[in-house]
């Protein structure tokens, strides 16, 4: 496993590929550190937490997430002091385990393989550009992801809904579907996942707390999945969910800090407005910033978007021999169609190269 | 043909393909740009339609 590593470039060669990757510098040796933490306690640095999605800040030496593998720490030469001024230092004081070391290059590896699977998945839109929604600007309007962090457990609000601009516990909650999504001026595809997922996230609200009351506004509900018929009707008679028909129009907010969603309402045929305590925008998810970039190293076609291209006929294949891809990469999809697509993928991949084993082995 | 795989993400799409390869006896390389593997997958707290844990 390498992780913190990236590929830089790839060359042909007989039987196969040679891969460039960059190792990194972490500044912390992966064989002695076992993330006990000593090191976190004095550290001055500070940056936003992007796995939480910049809901709170991580200090400059970090585990980038709790059940995290390979769970060693790692220092952000962006925001370690040391790093940047030469003076500090406090993190390799505390680690009796010495496994700080400031001195660590980044390292360039060539993996001689035989075959390559892309599986780079995906990034999240940023809505600040849809300036009606206020995004950035208004507090309590926050994304499908960061809402995802909220609500978890381990994240920086212990899993309570405390809403950004006040730490109150939001009651009201409204869905903004199609943030980018089904949009000709940003992604002009359905991200299909994220009808589910604002329901999802519905239904986790009420489950934490009783009082909780949510507002879907869609475009239309596209719930093709197997069960997923059901679990919609589920979370509007179980769970209290409301589905409004309607694109939100723009989004503004009172002195309070409330949003106030401004909406037509196709089903009455109405322009109405709502005022909740938070929103949440199910934003377009797109193919993994440098996934274009990817795509011109390895010569495999993507499409405008930078989703790879495959083929028709074998849903794995890139237009490259020996290179496959698989999951969100290829375009949107949920997981249990990202797993599928991955075995395939492996499998692709597996007969690739053992057959052509089994080929030098047989002429020899 | 070196009989070695690079799976370049370490997403759940990335982590599936490299244990379907592992259990097949090929070697794998999985490259993953974050400091820890589980992709965006891991930042969600519960997946539908089961509402199971993500991780």
């Amino acid at each position: 496993m390498l992780a913190y590593s990236e590929v830089e470039g790839l060359s042909r060669k007989s039987g196969g590929f040679t891969l460039k990757v960059r190792r990194k510098a972490r500044y912390v040796d992966e064989e002695i550190c076992n993330a006990c933490g000593d090191c976190l306690e004095k550290c001055p640095g500070r940056a936003k937490d992007t796995f939480d999605m910049g809901l709170r800040q991580r200090k400059a030496i970090y585990l980038y997430f709790s059940q995290g593998i390979p769970a060693v720490m790692t220092i952000d030469p962006e925001a370690c002091i040391y790093l940047k001024k030469g003076k500090c230092g406090v993190c390799k004081k505390r680690c009796d385990k010495g496994a700080i070391d400031f001195e660590m290059k980044d390292e360039i590896l060539s993996l001689d393989v035989g075959s390559v699977i892309i599986a780079t998945g995906l990034d999240i839109f940023e809505p600040g550009d849809l300036t009606y929604y206020g995004y950035g600007k208004i507090k309590n309007v926050i994304t499908g992801l960061q809402y995802e962090r909220l609500i978890n457990a381990t994240g920086p609000t212990g899993g309570h809904l405390y809403r950004p601009s006040d730490q109150k516990l939001a009651k009201t909650v409204a869905y903004v579907q199609c943030v980018g999504s089904r949009d000709l001026n940003y992604c002009s595809y359905c991200s299909s996942v994220c009808c589910m997922c604002s329901i999802k996230d519905a239904m986790l609200a009420r489950e934490h707390d009783p009082e909780s009351v949510s507002y879907i506004f869609h475009t239309d509900l596209r719930n093709v999945g197997k069960g997923f018929q059901k679990y919609e009707k589920r979370a509007a008679e179980e769970y209290g969910v409301q589905y409004v028909r309607g694109r939100v129009a723009e989004i503004g907010e009172d002195d309070e800090g409330n949003p106030i969603v401004l909406y037509e309402d196709t089903r009455q045929r109405k322009v109405e407005s709502l005022k909740v305590e938070m929103v949440v925008l199910a934003t377009a998810a797109t193919a993994s910033r440098g996934s274009r970039e990817l795509a011109k190293m390895l010569r495999v076609k993507a499409d405008k978007y930078g989703f790879i291209t495959t083929r028709n006929d074998q849903p794995a294949d890139t237009n490259v021999k020996g290179i496959f891809a698989c999951g969100f990469c290829k375009g949107p999809c949920d997981i249990p169609e990202a797993v599928s697509q991955s075995s395939a993928a492996a499998q692709r991949a597996a007969s690739h190269v053992l057959r052509s084993v089994g080929a030098g082995a047989s002429k020899a | 043909m070196v009989p070695k795989v690079a799976v370049i993400g370490g997403g759940i799409a990335g982590i599936q393909a490299a244990l379907d390869l592992a259990e097949m006896g090929i070697e794998v390389f999985l490259i993953e740009k974050k400091p820890s593997i589980g992709g965006v997958m891991a930042q969600l707290d519960k997946t539908f339609p089961t509402n199971d844990c993500s991780i």
